[in-house]
């Protein structure tokens, strides 16, 4: 099963890939107890630091994001192409988004069908009509993308709600950088420290009309986020106040926060809350994480909301299907980044082949994130098939199923073996778009399934991250 | 600032600033009562009454106090608002929520105190840990004290964490001296109420003894002791001393917008620097209500106009 999969390190059985040379003559310097020892080093150094994340189980424990020592490294030419693809899919999206709120061409030119839109939670019937100031709905879009057996980079999802990571990207560079710096050295790789900057940016281009200097925020649920490290760390690189709705106020549709010296206007908010949870007089009335009448601040242009509201149509999974035919509408070019076949169990022949041949597929809900509530057909029991074919046919649309793709393997320290063993990978990128100008960041988070044999690499299944270097030209 | 963050660091400064004085004064009394020269102090029900006083949680009278149990509740009880530990989450959680505020450093400084607290095994407290464990939180704080003074900009988000330090310490030390002189009362049949060896615990619990000998160049004395750690604004623990930083802090924050806060702070302060250490003696325990209740006053004063938007 192993070798049907593409490794990243090895060629064949044990030609180690010309990117990966030097690194293995660099760490042949070490021995299995220097890697235990620097990876130790690191573990306690992110949970002094509080670079942590809270598990929503029972109890309330904080865990440090299990980081790894074998970096992945991209080449320039290879990094061109996902940068490139990355960035082609959230223009297209975000053209998509502006057309969903408002002329619906793609849907009256018969390119995606109505019933996905209609059927969708996350369409917001408010946003209809609104114009985001810069035209901009996904700001930040994080797109992950796996290398398939064939060697060729295929987009798992996008997410363009709140993709969360980036902070890990910064951490681990830093982290790897102190334990490996010899290593390091002998690899031109760009750096990720310049995401902050380029984010107020962005944020800033999007600015309200009228407004000279911005004001601008990150707004979080608060300290037991399970996120708010990745909060605190954008606030305080980009300089900016980290806020809670409790600390914003609307009053005459401009949005206020409090501060020791009395209300300050804020101009822009990258909000790290859920559209349903931003405002209770909007959307969820009981919401005690929103600011009551942003959204009405945001509707009249007094505000700039990043991402916008509603984003989450679009990157259902259900929408991903339709990606190819979203770029060619809009952009009229050919997708650079290729898309996973998907079957629709809102089709009846789809759903037919899907719950004939479940040993064979991924089941995904199409509006879950952070990996709950997939099921990987090969890895379920006859009694479990059963039971997610009668959840699939009770609800046929909030389910799509694609091949068991074969995410590509990388050579990953694993502590209890005390040896670096193939684990499989994933990587998200980090686009941003603001009012005509776009970034990349060069990199993004290696997700690592660290169980063996494991598809599944969310934080929140047991998965950790590596350093991902992009190499200069 | 954010109103709601001003407060977090507010209280972050005063429990770093309680943990501390706890975790001394815990120490201190320990381990100054077991070769104490009168029969009193040294008696173990002695200071562990003296120890719960200090918290704020007085055993009734004549109550037995087991010594497991007290140096458990007052050091590592989760379940004790009072323990160190829950001061010491207090002032953790406090600095999580301005975390986009203070540096770095500062919060891997509280955060690597929090995880040594949480992780250090009840048993070996009990044990034999105690000047340990104690004695490791004192050198912590130190070490994150240090850090707000050199990491942190002196701008208005250090003068907030230091009007919390600096107006916890006066309150702090303020019942340190009560509790002190309680004991130095209980024990005047013994050596005397102004020569009580209780003065000399009172000016360790709070570092002060070597710089007090330096000053009076004689063995301590009620008088002395008092007037030292109340009015002496040259020494960094007395009441003086605090208020006159507080004045400082609060002043510079006042420069934006005019607080009334700082005039009141003013108006203590000056009436401080005019007291004299025979007014205080004289009705020493109503002294000390008047001074903890303006302190709490001053307190409210600041929450109510910056905080509470």
């Amino acid at each position: 099963m192993e070798s049907t999969f593409y490794d990243e390190v090895f060629k064949g059985k044990n030609e180690i890939r010309d990117t990966y040379k030097k690194l293995f003559q660099l760490f042949n310097e070490y021995q299995v107890d220097d890697f235990e020892l620097l990876n130790e080093k690191a573990k306690v150094s992110f949970l002094n630091q509080g670079i942590t994340f809270q598990v929503y189980d029972k109890t309330t424990t904080e865990k440090v994001f299990p980081f790894d020592l074998f970096p992945k490294i991209i080449t320039a030419d290879e990094w061109e192409h996902v940068e490139t693809g990355a960035l082609q899919r959230s223009k297209a999206l975000n053209l998509f988004l502006h057309d969903l709120y408002h002329k619906q061409q793609i849907i009256k030119d018969g390119i995606v069908p109505i019933d996905l839109i209609n059927s969708s939670e996350n369409y917001l019937k408010q946003m209809q009509g609104i114009e985001p100031p810069g035209g901009i709905y996904n700001h930040i879009s994080g797109t992950d993308v796996i290398k398939h057996s064939d060697g060729e980079y295929y987009v798992l999802e996008d997410n363009i709600r709140c993709p969360s990571g980036v902070s890990y990207v910064v951490s681990n560079r830093v982290a790897i950088k102190r334990a490996l710096f010899g290593v390091f050295n002998n690899y031109p790789t760009h750096s990720v420290s310049n995401y902050s900057e380029n984010l107020l940016d962005i944020m800033q281009s999007v600015k309200p009309a009228g407004v000279d200097i911005p004001v601008c925020v990150v707004i979080t649920p608060g300290v037991f986020n399970s996120a708010y490290y990745e909060h605190s760390f954008l606030a305080k690189s980009m300089g900016i106040e980290l806020v809670e709705g409790r600390d914003l106020f609307v009053e005459n549709d401009f949005v206020y926060m409090k501060t020791i010296y009395g209300p300050v206007r804020v101009d822009v908010v990258y909000r790290r809350i859920d559209d349903a949870f931003l405002d209770p007089k909007a959307f969820k009335p009981d919401s005690l994480l929103g600011v009551p009448g942003i959204f009405e601040a945001y509707r009249k242009g007094n505000v700039t909301l990043v991402n916008a509201p509603g984003t989450g149509v679009a990157d259902d999974k259900a929408i991903y299907t339709y990606m190819p035919q979203i770029i060619k509408y809009y952009l009229d070019e050919e997708p650079i980044l290729n898309n996973v076949h998907t079957y629709h169990c809102s089709r009846p022949k789809e759903l037919d082949y899907v719950l004939n041949n479940i040993d064979k597929l991924v089941i995904k809900p199409v509006d879950e994130s952070g990996g709950y509530g997939i099921s990987i057909g090969n890895k379920l029991t006859k009694a479990e098939i059963e039971k997610v074919k009668s959840v699939i046919k009770a609800t046929p649309r909030k389910y799509i199923a694609q091949p068991i793709m074969a995410l590509s393997t990388h050579a990953t320290y694993i502590e209890e073996e005390k040896s670096f063993e193939p684990r499989h990978i994933d990587l998200r990128t980090f686009t941003l778009l603001g009012k005509d100008k776009s970034f990349v960041l060069k990199g993004g988070l290696t997700r690592v399934a660290l169980k063996r044999g494991n598809l599944v690499v969310n934080s929140s299944q047991g998965g950790g991250s590596k350093d991902t270097w992009v190499l200069k030209k | 600032m954010l109103a709601r963050v001003a407060d977090n660091l507010f209280w972050m400064g005063r429990y770093l600033e309680r943990t501390e004085h706890i975790a001394r004064f815990v120490n201190v009394n320990y381990f100054s009562s077991l070769d104490a020269p009168n029969e009193t102090s040294q008696s173990r029900q002695f200071v562990l009454n003296s120890i719960l006083r200090m918290v704020d949680d007085e055993p009734e009278e004549g109550e037995f106090l087991d010594e497991r149990t007290v140096l458990y509740d007052v050091v590592l009880n989760p379940k004790k608002m009072f323990s160190i530990k829950s001061c010491f989450r207090m002032a953790r959680e406090n600095a999580s929520g301005a975390r986009d505020l203070i540096s770095s450093e500062l919060f891997e400084s509280i955060n690597k105190l929090h995880h040594y607290i949480s992780n250090y095994p009840v048993e070996l407290f009990l044990e034999r840990g105690l000047d340990e464990f104690t004695s490791n939180i004192s050198k912590a704080i130190s070490t994150i004290k240090g850090k707000i003074v050199t990491t942190m900009m002196h701008n208005e988000v250090y003068s907030i964490i230091m009007l919390g330090i600096q107006l916890e310490r006066a309150t702090d030390v303020i019942r340190i001296i009560d509790t002190k002189h309680q004991d130095a009362i209980k024990t005047k049949h013994e050596l005397g109420y102004r020569t009580s060896y209780e003065w000399t615990t009172l000016l360790k619990c709070l570092q002060s003894f070597d710089m007090m000998k330096r000053f009076y160049k004689k063995v301590p004395t009620s008088k002395d002791t008092l007037n030292f750690l109340i009015l002496n604004p040259e020494c960094p623990k007395s009441v003086m001393s605090c208020l006159n930083s507080a004045k400082e802090n609060i002043d510079k924050l006042s420069k934006k917008k005019e607080l009334k806060s700082s005039f009141f702070i003013g108006k203590i302060t000056a009436e401080y620097k005019y007291k004299s250490i025979d007014e205080i003696e004289t009705s020493f325990n109503d002294y000390i209500q008047k001074v903890i209740s303006e302190l709490a006053g001053i307190c409210t004063s600041i929450e109510d106009e910056l905080f509470n938007h």
